[in-house]
């Protein structure tokens, strides 16, 4: 069991080498002030750095530069995250797919430079690649699965799952830049 | 199926167009996104207004989970669950889910019997051991876990919120515990 761990480990710190921190390294800790202040941005992420530090006891202009420090840093940033309908998609789906014969890294970037595929993942197991793929119909969904499997090369089964109720969704952690 | 949508007028290209300059920023001026857009700061403020009411925009620190460390759930390794529920116990099997704050996300997918759990986690041990906790749930057919490798895409600016009731509830955990702490 341990040796598995270890293997998963090492796999881990060497599919995320690279261009990325390895993600064993501690990262920049937030002080007690910049989590206060992230706890303040959660109930209201416009609020003004001054209101935010009538609040905490701080200064107006420490609060702004605590914010800009972290967002520079690339530790903490507020977005805007807009629901999909905004974006005039009607479903979701998790795509996964098997690969051979090609480096499942090519054909997930193959899949990221579609605009409506919203997330792209490495994944250990069976499929080696995950995403999630926003689509307007239902026939566009069927359309895709179909140019996913014929049209992307290496790709071997693709797996479909529309996603129906979602109960629980909270990007408060996430990657920033991927 | 998830396409009902919440009672609000349907978001129009204005409204795609606000929400993309906000995504990356969502502290940038309303004079800026109007100038920018050619409508009145006041149109902004308005259709921010609208969709925020609707439950369709959420503006919302996200730390990063490469950057930050792992006291603010930094270098965490991102693990999706996925459960097979025995016939009828989709329910019950969810609210067992919902119970553990490291199940970031939670969706069922296809039919009535799959449940898949976004979890972020500190240690691939702890993936494991989390996976030996859900499978030991009552009323479960089958898990299976998958370890993300590596992420290439990931666009925050997107995600199922309208019929969310409660919005990222796991939120920073570590933020509230650490106001709570000071503030004792």
């Amino acid at each position: 069991m341990e040796h598995g761990l270890d293997m998963l480990d090492k796999a881990l710190v060497a599919a995320t080498g690279g261009d990325r921190p390895p993600r064993r390294t501690r990262g920049q800790a937030l002080d007690a002030i910049d989590r206060r202040i992230i706890a303040a941005l959660q109930r209201d992420g416009r609020a003004q750095s001054t209101a935010i530090g009538e609040e905490l006891g701080l200064s107006g202009n420490l609060v702004a530069n605590r914010i800009r420090a972290m967002d520079a840093a690339g530790l903490m940033r507020v977005v805007a995250v807009a629901d999909y309908r905004v974006h005039g998609y009607r479903l979701l789906a998790r795509i996964r797919l098997t690969v051979s014969g090609r480096s499942p890294r090519e054909v997930a970037e193959e899949l990221a430079a579609r605009a409506d595929v919203l997330s792209v993942h490495l994944t250990s197991g069976r499929f080696a690649v995950s995403c999630l793929h926003a689509f307007t119909t239902a026939r566009d969904m069927i359309e895709a699965a179909r140019d996913v499997s014929a049209g992307i090369r290496g790709v071997q089964d693709v797996d479909v799952e529309l996603v129906n109720t979602v109960y629980r969704y909270s990007p408060s952690v996430g990657p920033l830049e991927a | 199926m998830p396409d009902d949508l919440p009672p609000v007028v349907a978001p129009d290209l204005l409204d795609r167009q606000i929400a993309a300059m906000l995504a990356q920023d969502a502290r940038l001026s309303f004079r800026k996104i109007a100038a920018d857009l050619g409508v009145t700061e006041g149109t902004v403020r308005g259709r921010v207004k609208r969709l925020q009411a609707g439950g369709l925009l959420k503006l919302t620190p996200i730390v990063d989970m490469f950057r930050a460390g792992l006291a603010d759930g930094g270098g965490q390794i991102m693990v999706f669950v996925t459960v097979t529920c025995a016939s009828g116990r989709l329910d019950e099997v969810r609210d067992r889910l919902l119970d553990l704050p490291l199940v970031r996300a939670l969706y069922d997918a296809n039919a009535a019997h799959r449940l898949v759990a976004v979890c972020l986690l500190a240690t691939v041990a702890e993936a494991a051991e989390v996976t030996n906790q859900i499978l030991a749930l009552d009323g479960i057919r089958e898990a299976e876990s998958e370890i993300v490798l590596q992420t290439v895409k990931y666009n925050a600016a997107i995600g199922p919120i309208a019929t969310l009731e409660d919005f990222a509830p796991a939120a920073t955990e570590t933020a509230r515990r650490s106001t709570a702490a000071s503030s004792e």
